[in-house]
């Protein structure tokens, strides 16, 4: 309490952020509530509680649609892509950071300049290559495009990470004659854990959230991820606010969830992807 | 050993050059594949007329002239156009204005506010899917959260996505509402790394919060502005997901919520009643938005670094 | 090693499920709709067509209305897609077709082709080789939906004139009820819309001038038909620009508004949201007292044949079937649709009013002769029409954007 000006001061920032915490997570509270509630209820009383948990909503999602095949092609969709493109930058960043080469420079430049393309404009050739290559519709064709679109920021933090590593490791594992594929596995690549964690969360986010690329990429219902899905689901049940209150709110959940565990994983992966 | 290697690298040189192609090929051919080969094209299928999925016919530059002069392709590209421009400077004006106010507030470390971060934060994990229909129902003209509780001060049913007037601005608030945390949480790192001598030094030369917020700060988080313009001059100009749940694929109503992405997905891959697909006519738009973009960031970028070491 | 062994047994698990569904039907074909609400009746109907043909099981597959198109072009370009599709008509229909990606049907195939009348058979054929390639399955008529029960409480009359039209909305504005449920939310609703009440005011006369090419939009009995549009708007419920289709459906549904002017598609879908709803479906308000009743009424599309279908056979037998009277007696009981196939009875009293509306009805002009290239004349009067009735254009400027933009490729409106 240096004196009355800072309280008041203290005072007046406490409450911009209150009102600024209300309306982040008052549209989400309400979200949850209504899908609680019956489709009358919504109508009529938007604004109060449920008068009774009805678990209505719930059933019918659960039975009447393919929710949890969504579900399920996200998870497996997302998992692959992550993946892969921890698989492939972590190898290709190795071969950069870790070897002297003649073209290492000019590697590192075309993943680098990867990072400027927005895939999003090249969909039409991209969907004639998928097509020749017969990959339209189905998981492969749109793990790939995941893993195009993550390899370039992927390659440049893992190139910056494993450069940091010491030297002398590798070189005492080499005099004991351990070969280069053991150098990388088992000494060099456990090191490099916090790095792929950060790169995993920058890469899982965006893909799990992603509507283009499923939206032109997949067209059989089987195949649909949760974004997609959920479209799907909201043309079937246009005027049952209900059911589509909680459709949204258990397409939220998985990634609420999680985020509220790893937060300070999720907000340094997300944010260092714009500090690259 | 140890010269073990050396000696076989000295013997098969081509041993150790080939676990190093090894360790890029996969990245290189899916870069190669999936990113590089794409590009290339869309600049080549550009200058093609197509029918149906392949292209049937070089025709020069006539594409981009259509997309640019030939109505009423043009009149729709370049409404289009306006409406991202408008989204950029209501995004940086509205969307890190307030980012930058509340990573300032944030910054005084007051109780709850690692609490805050993450509350702020939680709508960016969430898919723009799930942002746009939950805010399209919250915007019902009769039913929609906003209408009710504005209804009770006594304010009657406003159609926010049905006028032209306020169609436009509702998708921004959404959008906002999806995005506030990044610039925020982005902006106070950018403050973090200011050294607390510096503003401690200023506090006892008697600089006021006022003073201190622009004098201090906003000059020593040039960096972090720089990447917060740039991510949302791209994000404008790259603008789908919500316009497309909210407004659909036309821009409804009447085209006053059509952005460039919108307008290149109808026209490559055409709309239920209304269009036909147009591959080389989409890849013309394609590309001009890929130019405009690349070469306004470079731009950008060139003079808002110079801006950073000024300071 | 026992990872390697979990690959194996996965690999002979999948392989084993391939061979054991490929063994369970002789023939599994599928159908693709965008009528995602329908797929009950379908699957009644399929049910139907594999009791008389046991070695065919069809599945219905059904996708958002506003990716249709997309899917099925991308999935059709592929080599991929249902072994029998639903397609729109006339415009839409030709893209696919010209890409070479729908079979053509003729007598020999789809035998059941004759039970179709000439101009249903129109909506689905190429006018480059005048083959057919879609069976039609539907003539949609486009008219008033009246709450007869709300009328009733009110103790007003459903009205057939324009003039009786506005003192009817008036007196039902003062009772509470909007007259009107539609707003401008839904851009292909708003095309029908604009149909809807158009079409008496502008009358067959100027169809087939505007055809044959002596008038344009720009033509003064198009203008002023725009101009009685906005004469709804007070009738219309607040905040009507962002009503959409599925709101007004509701709004006249549960009874807040007397009227809603829409498609006889709707009739079944509404009756199983509101079973208890009593309403006929009438012909929206004529000019003029003593004017022949003007509904407007065009084929919506029809089921096509995939060419690159593994069991093409199955397909076209199929769609054979869909032509017959038998299939077209069930399919416009359950769905509620008019069959454009000659000799269907309707025995639904409501529906039996809208097939006779369709002996007098207007073509959806848009739909039937605008489709056909870029850019469309949907497109273009969909964009402005909100504008319109918003007040920012004119109906002048409707007029003259769509005729302008039209000329691109309409020969007759060049220079105009």
């Amino acid at each position: 309490m240096r004196d009355r000006g800072e309280t008041i001061r203290n005072g007046a920032i406490q409450l911009l952020l209150a009102v600024n915490a209300v309306i982040m997570i008052y549209p989400l509270f309400v979200m949850v509530a209504s899908s609680f509630k019956t489709n009358a209820e919504i109508f009529s009383s938007p604004l109060s509680l449920p008068t009774h948990f009805s678990t209505a909503n719930l059933e019918k999602v659960w039975t009447e649609t393919n929710f949890v095949r969504y579900l399920a092609n996200s998870v497996g969709i997302t998992a692959a892509s992550v993946a892969l493109i921890l698989l492939f930058s972590t190898l290709a960043g190795y071969a950069i950071a870790r070897y002297r080469f003649r073209l290492s420079s000019l590697v590192l430049m075309f993943f680098l300049s990867g990072m400027t393309v927005p895939l999003k404009l090249a969909i039409i050739p991209l969907f004639i290559q998928l097509d020749t290559l017969g990959l339209v519709d189905s998981y492969l064709g749109l793990v790939l495009v995941y893993v195009a679109m993550g390899i370039p920021s992927a390659v440049f933090i893992m190139t910056g990470f494993l450069r940091t590593l010491p030297r002398e490791l590798e070189e005492s594992a080499r005099m004991d004659g351990a070969s280069e594929l053991r150098i990388m596995w088992s000494i060099m690549l456990p090191l490099a854990r916090p790095a792929l964690v950060i790169v995993a969360i920058q890469n899982a986010v965006p893909i799990w959230n992603d509507f283009f690329f499923p939206l032109v990429l997949i067209t059989s219902d089987n195949l649909k991820t949760l974004p997609q899905g959920l479209t799907v689901f909201v043309g079937e049940f246009t005027t049952d606010w209900g059911v589509l209150f909680t459709g949204l709110t258990l397409a939220a959940l998985p990634i609420t969830l999680l985020y509220i565990v790893l937060s300070k994983q999720f907000i340094s992966g997300i944010t260092q992807g714009a500090v690259k | 050993m140890a010269e073990g290697w050396r000696h076989s690298e000295r013997a098969f040189p081509w041993r150790r050059s080939l676990w190093i192609a090894a360790l890029l090929t996969p990245a290189l051919l899916v870069m190669v594949l999936f990113v590089l080969w794409p590009l290339l094209s869309a600049f080549r299928f550009a200058f093609y007329e197509f029918n149906g999925l392949r292209p049937s016919g070089f025709i020069g530059l006539e594409n981009f002239r259509q997309v640019l002069f030939e109505k009423p392709y043009s009149d729709w590209t370049w409404n289009a156009f306006k409406h991202n421009v408008i989204a950029f400077l209501a995004l940086m004006l509205f969307e890190n204005g307030t980012a930058f106010l509340i990573a300032f507030a944030l910054l005084k470390a007051l109780p709850g506010h690692r609490i805050h971060q993450v509350i702020v934060f939680l709508p960016v994990v969430l898919s723009a899917v799930i942002v746009g229909f939950l805010w399209k129902l919250f915007l019902h003209p009769l039913f929609g959260l906003v209408n009710q509780l504005l209804g009770l001060v006594g304010i009657g049913a406003i159609p926010w996505l049905g006028n032209e007037n306020t169609a436009l601005g509702s998708i921004l608030f959404a959008n906002i509402w999806h995005w506030l945390g990044f610039p925020t949480l982005v902006l106070l790192a950018g403050m973090q790394r200011i050294s607390k001598d510096v503003l401690e030094a200023a506090r006892l030369d008697g600089a006021g919060d006022y003073a201190l917020m622009t004098k201090i700060v906003w000059p020593l988080i040039a960096p972090s502005v720089t990447i917060v313009t740039i991510l949302t001059f791209i994000g404008s100009f790259n603008w789908f997901e919500i316009p497309y749940v909210m407004a659909g694929l036309t821009g409804s109503p009447g085209g006053s919520t059509d952005v460039l992405g919108l307008y290149f997905y109808r026209t490559a891959f055409g709309s239920t009643t209304t269009g036909i697909q147009d591959f080389g006519q989409g890849s013309a738009l394609a590309v001009l938005m890929f130019v405009f973009v690349a070469g306004v960031t470079a731009i950008a970028l060139r003079y808002l670094r110079r801006r950073e070491i000024e300071q | 090693m026992s990872r390697r062994r979990i690959g194996l047994a996965l690999a002979a698990a999948s392989f084993a499920w391939g061979f054991a569904t490929s063994l369970a039907h002789a023939t599994d074909i599928s159908f693709w709709t965008w009528r995602q609400e329908d797929k009950a009746a379908y699957n009644e109907l399929f049910a139907d067509f594999t009791k008389a043909n046991p070695d065919i099981h069809v599945k219905f597959e059904s996708f958002p209305d506003e990716n249709y198109p997309t899917i099925v072009s991308t999935a059709l370009a592929g080599g991929k897609g249902g072994d029998v599709i639903h397609t729109h008509a006339y415009g839409w229909l030709e893209q696919f077709v010209k890409a070479g990606y729908f079979e053509p049907l003729d007598m020999a195939t789809v035998p059941s082709l004759a039970n179709q009348p000439a101009d249903a058979l129109v909506s689905g054929t190429y006018r480059a080789d005048k083959r057919v390639y879609s069976l039609p399955f539907a003539s949609q008529t486009l008219g008033l939906f009246i709450n007869k029960d709300v009328f009733a409480k009110a103790g007003l009359t459903p009205p057939t004139t324009w003039d009786e039209f506005i003192t009817v909305s008036k007196a039902m504005k003062e009772k509470g009820i909007y007259p009107l449920a539609n707003g401008m939310g839904t851009s292909w609703f708003n095309e029908m819309f604009v149909a809807i009440f158009t079409n008496p005011f502008l009358g067959q006369d100027f169809v087939s001038d505007l055809t044959s090419g002596k008038t344009t939009f720009k033509d003064p009995r198009y203008v002023a038909a725009l101009g009685k549009l906005l004469e709804l708007r007070p009738y219309m419920p607040e905040g009507f620009e962002g009503i959409d289709y599925e709101t007004a459906g509701q709004l006249f549904l549960s009874g807040k508004a007397a009227m809603l002017a829409g498609g006889s598609f709707d009739i079944a879908t509404y009756r199983s949201q509101n079973p208890a709803i009593n309403m006929d479906f009438v012909a929206p308000p004529l000019a003029k007292a003593g004017d022949t009743p003007q509904a407007t009424k065009f084929f919506d599309g029809g089921y096509a044949v995939n060419s690159k279908s593994a069991n093409k056979e199955a397909a076209l037998k199929l769609v054979k079937w869909m032509g017959t009277k038998e299939f077209g007696d069930k399919f416009s009981a359950l769905l509620g649709n008019i069959s454009p196939i000659k000799g269907v009875v309707i025995k639904d009293e409501l529906l039996s009013h809208v097939a006779k509306l369709n002996e007098t009805a207007m073509p959806h002009i848009n739909v039937v002769y605008f489709r056909f290239e870029k850019p469309t004349g949907s497109e273009l009067l969909q964009g402005d029409i909100t504008k319109m009735m918003s007040g920012s254009i004119t109906p002048d400027q409707l007029a003259a954007d769509l005729t302008d933009g039209l000329a691109k490729w309409y020969k007759p409106f060049q220079g105009k």
